[in-house]
């Protein structure tokens, strides 16, 4: 026979599963927002959970910024080299991609970060 | 009934501690400087000391840039036009330890690491920040600079007295600068009290200590496709760097020039797309992936050897990649399914 107790545990074990889920098991290690920054300065850190695309202006013109399935990448920019678009889609966090001309510069943070950095 | 309330009072505690965001005593800062992007990361100090070392180590980089900038108005732009014109010059005492480990590691290499050749990285276009757009330099330009054989042999150093006795020689530290820059930046952090930190100057990585109580993880790029290929834990103090052809490229009807200048051709360096190295310090492994990838995959191994590094991954122009088994060792592949390595040793 369950007393008033028991079912209070119960519940309380219960409302405490997706807390444990988000901790231990949900996508722990993909990219949670995206921070970005010109001249080195933070700009703006928004999820990657919404797609979008951003507008940033930095030194020399505007670098267009996608964010689509958890993922963020330069998709326009005004830079001869176009070395920020080569570095393609970021989504795991400690992943970041810099354009230098422009002054423009994004790292993935994620609740628990994969890699403390990334060399290339 | 006051057990009931034991009982939640746990439960709640558990529930609460479960959902708290972790404070960790991470701190990290992202600089534009030194001509890259320039990631700090300071594990377990007090903030303010945090934010004190990075904002030192950040105007210690723009110094270093300002003093070692191959064709901006710096002290090695006219030390540059001195030996040019045959003239003995005194080194900036900022720029002689990057002189003197320079000529010893490019003898170690047997010039495949050459910071004597910037005249040809200059007709390539690959000294600015931006980078150049095709076509290629006229191979007789090319022919004329390499038939000249500028070297760090041709150099001689007394005490800061530097001359050349080969006009051809210019001095670009592109391939050792940044790696240097970052051994220094280590020392200031470590200098102001930081124990445990990363410093990554567009990829010169250097590691020192921990992240808490686990190593630090490092990431390195997927030659290939965007993303990350492999990771690994550092062991205490050491630097992790990688050279490839997609960082700094340009394409020309379909081509793909990259920045790593082979000093035998004039040429970007062929069949390799990117080696890793591991190393004591970040200066030795800037200057021996880039000795590695112009050996290319028939002589790394004996470049590897005469410069004393054992911990190397390289990826051939066929997507192959080799590893040395200390370097296997310590491999996880991020990429499913994990490429195939041949395990080589040197």
């Amino acid at each position: 026979m369950m007393t008033r107790a028991d079912w209070v545990v119960v519940a309380l074990a219960l409302a405490l599963l997706p807390c444990l889920y988000f901790t231990y098991w949900g996508s722990s290690t993909q990219g949670e927002e995206v921070r970005i920054m010109v001249g080195g300065k933070e700009q703006m850190a928004i999820s990657l959970r919404q797609d979008r695309r951003l507008t940033i202006a930095g030194a020399l013109g505007v670098s267009i910024i996608d964010i689509h399935d958890g993922k963020a990448r330069f998709t326009t920019s005004p830079c001869r080299g176009k070395q920020c678009i080569h570095t393609g889609w970021l989504g795991r966090g400690g992943e970041s991609a810099a354009c230098l001309p422009n002054r423009v510069s994004m790292v993935v943070v994620g609740r628990e970060q994969r890699f403390d950095s990334v060399v290339f | 009934m006051r057990r009931f309330g034991g009982y939640i009072a746990i439960m709640l505690a558990l529930l609460l501690s479960a959902c708290a965001k972790r404070e960790e005593p991470l701190y990290q800062q992202q600089l534009l400087t030194f001509g890259t992007l320039v990631e700090i990361s300071i594990w377990g100090a007090d903030k303010s000391l945090a934010q004190h070392a990075s904002s030192q180590v950040g105007a210690d980089l723009q110094q270093m840039h300002n003093d070692w900038h191959a064709w901006h108005d710096s002290p090695l732009v006219r030390m540059n036009r001195a030996l040019a014109a045959g003239e003995s010059v005194t080194v900036p005492v900022s720029i002689l330890p990057l002189v003197q480990k320079s000529i010893t590691l490019s003898r170690a290499s047997e010039g495949m690491f050459n910071p004597a050749i910037g005249r040809l990285i200059k007709l390539w276009g690959f000294e600015q920040d931006d980078l150049p757009i095709g076509p290629p330099p006229d191979l007789k330009a090319i022919d004329t600079l390499t038939k000249q054989r500028p070297g760090m042999n041709d150099l001689i150093l007394d005490g800061s007295q530097l001359r050349s006795t080969n006009p051809a020689v210019q001095l670009d530290f592109g391939a050792i600068a940044k790696g240097y820059g970052v051994d220094l930046a280590i020392a200031r952090l470590r200098e102001l009290g930081v124990q445990n930190a990363i410093i990554n100057a567009g990829g010169n990585l250097r590691a020192i200590g921990k992240h808490g109580d686990r190593p630090w993880r490092i990431g390195i790029r997927n030659p290939r496709g965007a993303g990350v290929l492999a990771s690994i834990e550092t062991r205490g103090d050491e630097s992790i760097l990688t050279s490839g052809d997609y960082e700094r490229f340009f394409e020309y009807q379909g081509k793909r020039y990259h920045h790593i200048i082979d000093p035998r051709s004039g040429c970007p360096a062929t069949g390799v797309i990117s080696v890793t190295v591991i190393a004591d310090d970040a200066a030795t492994a800037d200057a021996a992936s880039t000795a590695l990838f112009v050996a290319g995959p028939q002589r790394w191994r004996e470049t590897a050897k005469k410069l004393g590094i054992t911990q190397v991954m390289l990826v051939d122009d066929k997507g192959r990649m080799v590893a040395t088994p200390a370097m296997a060792a310590r491999l996880r592949f991020e990429v499913d399914p994990p490429p195939k390595v041949t395990v080589t040793p040197l």
